[in-house]
């Protein structure tokens, strides 16, 4: 056995360009190429960490901000809340106040208006009653209702105080004896003998018929009345009722 | 049939005999350069399944290279790549008929030997310096200087002989077969040759790997003046 000493040579230099040219032809290009993906896979990642760092910064801002809306939003209700209550209870009171006001004003005219009434009736009642009752009283006109306000005029005359009864009795000009119906002249001289003697004079007596007077007999001089009249008693008792219902 | 041991000079170029072995080594750089650079002409971002065949392969080799050393595979890929493609293609152009693999031969083996034998001093000297380099066989003690140096020659005899020895007898059986039984009983013997020349190259690269890393760990190693690095 023996060695090709030329063989061995040239076969080591083969193989030494063979390893030179595939170093060039495709290691190099190879190795270049993967490590050109695994450099933009590098890059992807890291702009996808970028963008996912900034994903979740902006997540945290709008997480943030969304909470800071939450506080703001529970802030203003709450506000708004209280602000409602004060002006309900505001409203309420001014309300309340303004319903009493109403209240008592409409109250207050209810009763003036319930007295205004109350007053006008009693007026209208009264007026009607001292109507009736003068109606009433027409019918009654009879001799013994005469000879009776005969007597209370007697008698008024007596219970005068003594100087308007001599001012009376001293007077010139005659006095008018005033009755509600014609009196007969048997009649007329007894209650002129009676009202002379109760005067204790003899004035110049005139008897003057007057329906008004409903019923009665009333002493009228140009300076002096006497009533004594239902006509009288009648006007009295309205004003009574018209002064008590005021 | 010629014996295996000898070369069949086919020419000869003035004083220098051109075998059959040289001829096939040219024929198989061609096939391997011309076939290189068209699967390495167009590759881009977006790789298509050739060029993702051709990526599977550069990092498989190159993750190969970073378990047996530790290092970057960049300043190794160059030598183990193409020494494990040539002989792996060397290996199995004995399937095509009137071939015979340049592996078969002593010499090509030789070769390749010294040439890992060569590339161990490059790489240990690259990667330590001289002096780190020389230092390196006086571990773990002087004493181990002789017996270094002569496993450094031994370990790369041993690689060559290994490989001669399997490509070889696997040319030589199936030859025997063939001329004794016909054409189709040697088959599943050039099948089982296959798988050895599969076999063979891995193991002969991934020794060279070995050898060259332990000399560049072991010059960094006993460096004094330099820190261990990996050759970059």
């Amino acid at each position: 056995m023996t060695i090709d000493w030329w063989t061995l040579g040239l076969q080591a230099i083969n193989v030494l360009i063979l390893m030179w040219l595939l170093s060039r032809v495709f290691w190099r290009p190879v190795a270049a190429a993967i490590s050109k993906r695994k450099d933009a896979v590098k890059a992807m990642l890291d702009a996808a960490k970028e963008t996912q760092a900034k994903a979740d910064a902006a997540l945290a801002q709008v997480a943030a901000a969304r909470d800071g809306i939450t506080k703001e939003r529970d802030t203003i209700l709450s506000s708004a809340k209280c602000e409602a209550d004060a002006a309900t209870k505001a409203a309420l009171s001014e309300a309340r106040e303004k319903a009493e006001k109403i209240f008592a004003a409409e109250k207050a005219s209810l009763a003036r208006d319930t007295d205004t009434a109350r007053i006008e009736t009693t007026k209208q009642a009264a007026e009607l009653s001292t109507e009736i009752a003068a109606k009433l009283l027409q019918r009654l006109s009879t001799s013994s209702i005469q000879e009776a306000f005969v007597s209370r005029l007697i008698k008024a005359i007596t219970n005068m105080p003594e100087s308007d009864r001599a001012a009376l009795a001293q007077t010139t000009d005659g006095i008018d004896l005033v009755s509600a119906s014609d009196i007969k002249a048997a009649d007329k001289a007894k209650i002129t003998t009676s009202v002379q003697k109760a005067l204790g004079s003899t004035p110049t007596i005139t008897f003057v018929t007057d329906t008004d007077l409903i019923a009665g007999m009333e002493i009228r001089t140009s300076h002096f009345v006497l009533h004594n009249s239902w006509q009288s008693d009648l006007a009295e008792i309205l004003k009574e009722l018209n002064n008590a219902a005021q | 049939m010629t014996s295996p041991l000898e070369s069949l000079v086919l020419f000869y170029l003035g004083p220098v005999p051109i075998t059959l072995a040289v001829v096939t080594t040219w024929g198989i750089m061609i096939i391997l350069i011309t076939g290189a650079f068209l699967l390495t002409r167009q590759l881009d971002l977006t790789a298509t399944k050739r060029q993702a065949a051709l990526e599977l392969l550069v990092d498989t080799i190159d993750n190969q290279i970073r378990e047996t050393s530790g290092a970057e595979p960049a300043p190794y890929r160059g030598f183990i790549g193409s020494l494990f493609l040539f002989i792996l293609i060397a290996n199995w152009s004995s399937l095509v008929p009137g071939i015979e693999p340049p592996t078969a031969q002593l010499e090509t083996d030789a070769a390749l030997a010294t040439l890992v034998f060569l590339s161990v001093i490059w790489f240990g000297i690259r990667g330590s310096g001289v002096r780190g380099y020389l230092r390196s066989f006086a571990a773990p003690n002087p004493v181990m200087i002789p017996l270094n140096m002569i496993e450094s020659v031994t370990r790369a005899f041993s690689m060559f002989v290994r490989l001669f020895g399997n490509v070889m007898s696997g040319v030589f059986v199936i030859g025997i077969v063939a001329s004794l039984a016909g054409l189709l009983v040697p088959i599943p013997l050039m099948a089982l040759d296959l798988l050895t020349g599969l076999v063979q190259a891995y193991i002969f690269a991934v020794l060279a790997m070995v050898f060259i890393t332990s000399a560049v760990e072991d010059g960094a190693h006993h460096s004094k003046h330099k820190p261990p690095h990996s050759p970059n």
